[in-house]
């Protein structure tokens, strides 16, 4: 029993590590594998030092922290809001993001680090006052009802999708530059980025794994999980930042990537079923490895030119959910 | 107790994954080469570069990678193109760089791979490139230069001998001759009193309200030195949709079509609903015009320079 319980874990761990491998051993420019051990143990030639050090890997580990964080920010959205369609996105990160992105964007900055890390952190704080908004909207009282929430979500978000547009149209700026963020183009590349999210990741990430048994009871009902011992507000509200935190982290410095955090809990629903204890921890792994699987196909398709992996998340993601949905025996899964 | 355990493992790895080879890459400072070595000889070439940035080479360069058209359209021209080793998607002009290997960039993502593996002495930047891929191949340990728009004749001379410089290769007469073929449109404009008004669309996908060109652009720019007037003019932003109304009103004596690559025709335009009563429609005024000679700031816009003083000035210049 104990064995089978570990199955899915260990499965989506081993799929986790053949897409690192997968990610690291492939790429515009050829790297025989003799030469990548080597490289790796430090005793490759200069090039493929920098190639796999400062190119491959900080991209490697980005892609992972931005799967994972909207794998798991996804399941923990769907067990909050009880719905089968909710995302990261579903209350205004994204077009938060997009919105901070491109205001950024259209200013001038000088050439400095502050300069370099403006758009980044224009979209991670106007992802995070987006949320704030909608929360407060969509508040009677102490409580937040569901519906208010996904309702002012949805207005809000197109509010601030307009305004993207609308400064988009407007700016001189090079346009294809806010649209290859729109669409989960990186922008920056390099180990800064990711020490610049870690530790919102961390802390947002830890909130969520340990969630896992009040989403199973909110699952009841609000007042049934209160009934049950559960502070239903505060547990709600938490769950809420931390997953807020986690997506507006991931999403500033890799762009809006669309559809892996809508369908990789879903994949993970169809396997291991409804207990959001093991739920969120898979969605983290498999979200990590969907995520790189995509970005391996967005650098080789076109190769040497790159695609936003968000296009190809949603290109290659949306028939293959199609497809398991359809194979899928188990139908009243969720 | 057992997934608690294995969520502290997952975290540690991602910490450690994360934190590790970034010591590593803190340790060697790549931006060192960038600038020139204290104590030892000042390097030979030094320029300011459009985004305030010193740069500076020890000899001219030999291993070039091109990131924009026009940057490659300039490097052909002072007589560089044996030293371009990669270049951009979209940069087809001379037909000679069709030749050199690609690294990216149409989508707005270049491969920073190939780029590195290219092994560039520069990397040359234009507009066209956000700040973030020089932050990226700076990083790197690669010299980037990045070549400001020019917004000027002058800006454009001064670019193209910025170019020779970091290349090494004399562009007098280069300039001399392009300098020599503007003087001479200017001075077939200067005597004429009429300025016709031109409307340059960028964009006709909706003829309801076409792109075109407001002030401060190159198209802008070209249109009043070949002593035309340009409709956008009065528009906001230096890329903006017209109204059609607009610019029935405005009444250009000529249209010129950027997107005739795009399938818009003379017959299509003639065929819009009201413009009938422009001038340009009636006389029959609508040319197509090669978007790559005024868009991309280049050598090639002293060609679209005379060109279009051709066009609007049909009598003068034969």
């Amino acid at each position: 029993m104990i064995f089978m319980r570990r199955v899915p874990y260990l499965s989506s761990f081993t799929i986790l590590l053949f897409a690192v491998l997968l990610s690291i051993a492939i790429g515009s420019v050829f790297i025989s594998p003799a030469e990548i051990w080597n490289t790796l143990i430090g005793r490759g030639a200069e090039i493929s030092t920098s190639i796999l050090w400062k190119i491959r890997l900080p991209r490697t580990v980005l892609v992972i922290l931005t799967g994972s964080a909207l794998g798991i920010s996804g399941a923990s959205y769907q067990g909050l809001f009880r719905n089968p369609l909710a995302d990261p996105f579903l209350i205004g990160v994204a077009s938060g993001a997009g919105l901070g992105a491109v205001i950024a964007m259209s200013v001038q900055w000088p050439y400095s680090f502050w300069g370099l890390m403006a758009i980044p952190l224009a979209a991670f704080i106007t992802a995070l006052l987006t949320v704030f908004t909608v929360y407060t909207i969509a508040r009677i009282g102490h409580t937040v009802p569901t519906t208010n929430l996904i309702l002012a979500g949805v207005a809000v978000s197109s509010f601030a999708t307009s305004l993207t547009s609308f400064l988009m149209l407007r700016s001189s700026d090079e346009m294809r530059r806010a649209l290859g963020w729109l669409m989960g183009g990186s922008i920056q590349n390099g180990w800064t980025s990711i020490l610049a999210i870690l530790p919102f990741l961390l802390i947002g990430m830890s909130v969520l794994l340990v969630s896992g048994h009040a989403l199973n009871l909110l699952q009841f009902g609000d007042d049934q999980a209160q009934q049950l011992g559960l502070n239903v507000t505060r547990t709600r509200a938490t769950i809420l930042i931390a997953a807020s935190l986690v997506t507006a982290a991931a999403v500033s410095f890799s762009g809006i990537v669309g559809f892996v955090g809508l369908v990789v809990p879903h994949l993970m629903r169809m396997w291991v079923g409804a207990d959001y204890r093991r739920l969120l921890p898979l969605s983290l792994i498999s979200g990590a490895s969907v995520l790189l699987f995509a970005d391996v196909i967005a650098r080789v398709v076109l190769a040497p030119q790159e695609l936003p992996v968000g296009i190809v998340t949603a290109l290659a993601g949306a028939p293959f959910f199609l497809w398991v949905l359809r194979r899928s025996k188990n139908q009243g899964y969720w | 107790m057992f997934r608690k355990t294995l969520f502290l493992t997952l975290l540690l790895v991602l910490f450690l994954a994360a934190c590790g080879p970034a010591v590593l890459a803190t340790e060697a400072p790549a931006t060192a080469i960038v600038e020139s070595p204290v104590g030892e000889m000042p390097a030979e070439i030094s320029a300011v570069d459009g985004l305030g940035r010193t740069v500076a080479l020890d000899t001219p360069a030999t291993q070039i990678v091109s990131l924009a058209p026009s940057n490659t359209e300039l490097l052909y021209a002072v007589g560089a193109g044996d030293q371009v080793v990669g270049r951009d998607e979209l940069s087809d002009y001379p037909e000679e760089a069709k030749a050199v290997e690609s690294v990216g960039g149409s989508m707005g993502d270049f491969s920073t791979e190939a780029i590195v593996a290219l092994e560039p002495d520069l990397v040359l930047a234009s507009e066209l490139n956000a700040p973030e891929i020089v932050k990226t191949l700076e990083d790197l340990g690669l010299i980037v230069y990045y070549l400001p728009n020019p917004k000027s004749f002058d800006d454009l001379y001064r670019n193209i001998e910025t170019v020779g410089l970091l290349t090494g290769h004399d562009v007098t007469d280069l300039n001399d001759s392009l300098k020599a073929r503007v003087t001479a449109v200017d001075e077939k404009i200067a005597p004429l009193s009429a300025r016709p008004v031109v409307f340059y669309e960028l964009d006709g996908t909706d003829p309801l309200k076409p792109w075109t060109t407001g002030p401060g652009t190159f198209v802008d720019l070209l249109i009043n030195r070949a002593g035309g007037f340009n409709v956008g003019a009065s528009l906001e932003g230096e890329w903006a949709q017209i109204s059609s109304e607009e610019l029935v009103a405005a009444n250009p004596s000529i249209i010129l079509l950027g997107d005739a690559l795009y399938g818009v025709t003379v017959e299509s335009v003639a065929a819009r609903s009201g413009w009938d009563s422009i001038t340009a429609v009636q006389n029959n005024a609508i040319y197509p015009f090669n978007p790559d000679l005024a868009t991309r700031p280049g050598p090639r816009l002293v060609d679209a320079l005379e060109e279009m003083a051709r066009l609007l000035h049909p009598g003068v210049f034969e």
